[in-house]
């Protein structure tokens, strides 16, 4: 291929794939400028407040919960040593394995009248029918609660790398003019520490707007509630669209604000005087208190939701284990597979292309693409809907093929939604390799295809892999977009985990729904193990080794 | 460069993929596709048996009756859909007005169902019934309390704090209150709505058999819920727990004294762009023969809609014979609109 | 006139001037020395000799064909020239043969050339380790054994030597010179180091500020 042609349909590409993937939001947006219906006096007049304050409700009291869990948590590991702490220290991050809805059945449960946690203890203690310990989780604190549970580790992460960068001078400074470590924390590494956490408040607050089965389990009316509600009981997608426009506003600003802190934070990044923290170590009680404050959150938000998980699994005598789960996973895996290869190759190639034709927009691109992740699953799809429907008849009108329906749409949604994911792992590999490797390879008369396939994927296998089972996890993990575009005969392990739990069909649900912790428990110990070796080592002087 | 034209082939393999994918998903013959709002188990073997009878290959999306019907409007023309399949006339109606029926013309069919249980142009057809009526602890309701109940009486104040429906979003709620308001006008039904909101026993939450569970639990005095759920209880088909629990209450048909007890049915329609047309067709034959219908009775409980079958020997024992509100069921979706926003109004969550 | 430069200038952001009307020529077989404070430019007038940079005016001519000027840019694997960084950047992934046959054909005769060439540099013991199992002198040598496998037309030394100690550095330097002249290569050099500029070149160009000040013979 002449070059001025292959450096050209390089430059171009990732911008025509950026043109794809934003089509599905736009087309959402788009329903703004048109008609409004009269069902919106009727959404203003009685619920659109209540979406609007659930939500908020929601996100100021999961912002609350998870700063405390995730703040205190990751500042006792990073800076003391207690009983435990090497086992918590990764096992922290667990919950991220249990998708929030998941949290919601289990948390049903065990918290209804007659659930479990409710039946125990009225055997233990011998109470009449009448008496209920557990309060009804069936409402907003509940949500909060499951949301604050399974995603703090976001917040968690984040700021245990915050602290870990910690200068330790500063640290001792404040010590020496007398501060206690109480005010250390507050006063001097909270606020340097606090673009990076806002940065992990965000995702939280993304993840728990997106969300639809917690709050409809719950039956909390919120935005991702009422865009089903209103397309689905007053058959109104126009107004749909509308509302789901509002919510994708809403999430903007957090989206910006996350961004915004990314940028600081790569201001406030360490000094040059840099030394790692020493641990402090904690006896007695205070070790015992710090065990506790580390294992509660493990233990609500991973080891007593799969318990129950598994209980119900085992109360079904195995039942489950027929023909229907396995052609479920079988689809499941087989289609995040798919998807993660298409996902992983596609930012690959869009990276490699960023970087290959020293693209000036690349920040500007990488972010525009990597939008999906804040957009809530339920949204993408209604676009994707109206998309393909206009493919099919507009475009491809007359030849046998079909998009709307098949599999193309839900892999589409798939694609955008885990492009951030694939992104920033193959960023940070590319950011790895010295662009000197790069002059070198063009001198040797190797650029383009040649140098991406010669150089540059043979040092990338490790970032394919990780995003490869990144993005697998979330697409096992997904659930109102699959919903909505899965085609005939192919339900996953989302799809048939909602069925079951929406009829209550706990022990059903069960056995889907642990496939899914299990998938996602693979990303989890690959986390891990970064963490385990995110340690700075300091030999016997206290530098860097 | 050998290399560069191989890795340029590659590059083209997930393209080749999608075609293949795209290709695969285009149909051979002999099959009928059924878009499906029923969550029932037991419709898999009605497949299956379908399939062993007639040859043709049953392939089956299900969904909520609205997902399926904004799929329907998607597709267009090239829409792959043979039959739409559901549960409550409501989501039938729907279809119905978007004009994605095509006339059921087989005398077979129109014959056997009656007509307030067809559409208004035939475009669809009931396959079974059932009643929204109420369970009832009658160790907390006394004969007199039942004697005669019906759900307009639910809305006064010595019911308080003790009846228990679940959400407003389900579509046999919204079904049920838009009989009322077809009966009663909205006006009345809206009155009614406020106090019979005020007067439960719970947030609204879970699904029908929850309902019934929470009565026999003693959270409830009464529950409304769909009545095959009795008999799928005391089937035993779900397990000790909600035998148990099913043994507890009783079932009573509301509204017996005036117009009868508020009925809703599944029912099928054949697709306008329907590619299997004659497949569709012996598939409403089959769901509406004899032996079907007996199947249905006996395995979902439902109430048949040919005359000669008898419904199953547990929900027999509750009565046959039971008055039905004659008010034609397609009139449901219509005033669904208006039956939401009431509820919304009345605070139903 | 194996190269000419002509009215050469570059700024990275568009507004401070990195080179600022750089004119020189170099005849075929010599060796040219760059010379300057860091920062002056020499750096990037090597970048853009090698088409890793692109002029904002000026021309470059090689053998007098024009390669580049602020309309028309060859690219940099066309232009037959060779290029040894501070760095070394050896591919890590490919062994110490494969990295030094990596611009010409993969073949029997490409190996074996590769081959003859580590030898030269004597390092072709080391033909199946892996960059990461050599110490940084043998890396220089297998990258100045890589940037010369595809004979290229001119040799551009970007302080090659910087990061070697004393003894290393003489011997390479001894080895190098004996190269370079059996081939009879043009070779322009980065240095920071007087010594080792006259050691090597027949001419020395001094820039400070984008620009050339001094030229010495």
């Amino acid at each position: 291929m002449p070059y001025k042609l292959s450096i050209s349909s390089w430059k171009a590409f990732p911008f025509l794939i950026l043109l794809v993937f934003i089509a599905p939001v736009l087309i959402v947006l788009s329903s703004l400028f048109g008609d409004y219906s009269e069902n919106w006096s009727h959404l203003y007049n009685y619920v659109l407040f209540d979406y609007v304050s659930n939500s908020i409700l929601l996100i100021l009291g999961v912002i609350f919960l998870v700063l405390i869990i995730g703040l205190s948590t990751s500042w006792l590991v990073t800076n003391y040593s207690f009983y435990g702490k090497e086992f918590l220290e990764w096992a922290l991050i667990l919950p991220l394995s249990i998708p929030p809805y998941i949290l919601a059945y289990t948390f049903t449960g065990l918290f209804d009248t007659t659930g479990t946690a409710n039946n125990l203890s009225r055997e233990i203690l011998n109470l009449g029918q009448d008496f209920v310990l557990f309060p009804n989780v069936r409402n907003i604190y509940g949500a909060i609660l499951v949301f604050s549970f399974t995603l703090y580790p976001y917040v968690y992460l984040v700021s245990r790398t915050a602290f870990m960068n910690q200068s330790r001078s500063m640290l001792e400074a404040g010590r020496v003019l007398g501060l206690s470590q109480f005010q250390t924390f507050y006063k001097l590494s909270l606020p340097i520490i606090r673009p990076a956490i806002i940065g992990g408040l965000m995702l939280v607050i993304m993840e728990t707007l997106s969300d639809f089965g917690a709050v409809d389990h719950f039956a909390i009316q919120t935005f991702t509630t009422g865009i089903f509600r209103t397309w689905y009981g007053l058959y109104d997608l126009n107004t749909a669209m509308q509302l789901a426009s509002l919510l994708l506003i809403f999430v903007g600003v957090f989206y910006l604000l996350e961004r915004y802190s990314r940028s600081e934070t790569e201001y406030t990044s360490t000094s040059s005087t840099f030394r790692p923290t020493k641990e402090i170590e904690l006896k007695g009680l205070k070790s015992s208190l710090a065990f506790f404050v580390c294992f509660f959150p493990i233990f609500i938000g991973f080891l007593l939701p799969v318990s129950e998980l598994a209980v119900w699994a085992f109360s079904s005598n195995l039942g489950f284990f027929n023909e229907k789960f396995y052609t479920t996973t079988f689809n499941t895996i087989y289609l995040a597979l798919f998807s993660a290869l298409l996902c992983a190759t596609l930012a690959l190639l869009i990276n490699y292309s960023i970087r290959f034709t020293k693209s000036r927009f690349s920040n500007l691109l990488s972010s525009l693409l990597s939008i999906g992740y804040a957009v809530p699953g339920l949204i993408l799809a209604v676009g994707i809907v109206q998309l393909l429907a206009w493919l099919d008849n507009k475009v491809l009108l007359g030849l046998e093929i079909v998009l709307t329906g098949s599999i193309i749409g839900l892999i589409f949604a798939y694609l955008i939604k885990s492009y951030a994911l694939a992104n920033s792992t193959f960023e940070s590999g590319f950011k790895r390799i010295s662009p000197s490797l790069d002059d070198s390879a063009r001198i040797l008369n190797s650029s383009g295809w040649s140098m991406l396939l010669r150089v540059h994927f043979p040092l990338l296998k490790t970032s394919f892999l990780t995003s490869l089972l990144l993005v697998t996890s979330e697409v096992v993990k997904e659930l109102p977009a699959t919903l909505i575009l899965r085609p005939f005969n192919f339900d996953t392990l989302a799809v048939s985990t909602y069925l079951y739990a929406a009829e209550e069909r706990m022990f059903l649900a069960a056995a889907p729904a642990i496939a899914i912790v299990a998938i996602g428990l693979i990303p989890i110990i690959i986390l891990t193990r970064m963490i385990k070796s995110s340690r700075p080592t300091t030999n016997k002087d206290g530098y860097d080794s | 460069m050998g290399k560069i034209f191989l890795m340029k082939l590659l590059y083209k393999i997930p393209l080749f993929s999608f075609l293949f994918i795209i290709a695969f998903e285009t149909l051979y013959a002999s099959e009928v596709n059924i878009y499906t709002s029923r969550h029932y188990d037991s419709d898999e073997s009605l497949y299956a048996e379908f399939t062993k009878e007639t040859g043709i290959k049953v392939n089956v999306i299900s969904g909520k009756g609205s997902a399926l019907l904004e799929r329907l409007k998607a597709e267009g023309k090239n829409s792959p859909a043979d039959i739409f399949f559901t549960v409550d006339a409501g989501n039938l109606w729907k279809v119905q007005k978007e004009g994605l029926f095509s006339r059921i013309n087989s005398k077979n069919i129109t014959s056997i169902v009656p007509k307030n249980l067809r559409g208004p142009n035939d475009e669809w057809v009931a396959t079974a019934k059932r009643a929204r009526v109420i369970f009832y602890n009658p160790k907390k309701v006394s004969e007199s309390e039942i004697k005669n109940l019906s759900y307009e009486d639910l809305a006064k104040p010595e019911w308080k704090g003790r009846i228990a429906i679940r959400s407003s979003s389900n579509m046999y709620n919204q079904s049920l209150v838009a009989s009322l308001i077809s009966n009663l006008g909205e006006k009345v039904t809206e009155e009614w709505a406020k106090n019979f909101v005020a007067n439960f026993a719970r947030k609204p939450q879970g699904n029908d058999r929850s309902q019934i569970i929470a009565v026999a639990n003693d959270e409830a005095d009464i529950a409304i819920a769909n009545s095959y759920y009795l008999g799928i209880m005391l089937s035993r088909s779900k397990g000790d727990e909600q035998l148990e629990a099913a043994k507890k209450v009783k079932m009573h048909f509301p509204n017996q004294q005036n117009r009868g007890s508020h009925i809703n049915i599944s029912g099928a329609g054949i697709l306008k762009n329907s590619p299997n047309k004659d497949n569709a067709v012996s598939f409403l034959e089959f769901l509406l023969s004899e032996r079907v219908q007996n199947y249905m009775v006996n395995i979902s409980f439902e109430y048949p809609v040919l005359k000669d079958v008898l419904p199953n020997p547990i929900m027999a024992a509750f009565g046959t014979d039971f008055k039905v509100d004659e008010v034609s069921v397609a009139s449901y979706g219509e005033l669904n609109p208006q039956a939401v926003k009431l509820m919304d109004r009345s605070g139903w969550q | 006139m194996i190269l000419e430069i002509n009215n050469l200038q570059h700024s990275y952001d568009g507004t401070t001037q990195s080179i600022k009307n750089v004119n020189f020529k170099v005849r075929s077989g010599e060796f040219i020395s760059i010379l300057g404070h860091s920062g002056c430019g020499k750096s990037t007038l090597l970048r853009l000799i090698a088409g890793l940079e692109e002029q904002t005016e000026g021309t470059i001519k090689i053998n007098g064909e024009i390669i580049s000027d602020d309309k028309f840019q060859t690219p940099t694997e066309k232009r037959g020239l060779g290029l040894v960084v501070q760095e070394k950047a050896l591919f890590p992934h490919l062994s110490v043969l494969k990295n030094t046959s990596f611009g010409i054909k993969n073949n029997a005769a490409g190996r074996s050339k590769a081959m003859d060439l580590l030898d030269l540099f004597e390092v072709s013991h080391l033909s199946s380790k892996y960059p990461n199992e050599i110490s940084g002198g043998e890396q220089q040598r297998v990258a100045l054994a890589r940037a010369l496998a595809p004979e290229p037309r001119i040799l551009l030394l970007d302080e090659p030597f910087n990061a070697l100690d004393e003894d290393l550095k003489n011997n390479l330097h001894n080895e190098t010179k004996k190269i370079i002249e059996e081939k009879n290569l043009t070779v322009l050099m980065v240095s920071h180091d007087k010594n080792e500029a006259i050691f090597f070149s027949d001419r020395q160009i001094i820039m400070e500020n984008g620009r050339i000040i001094e030229e010495i013979d």
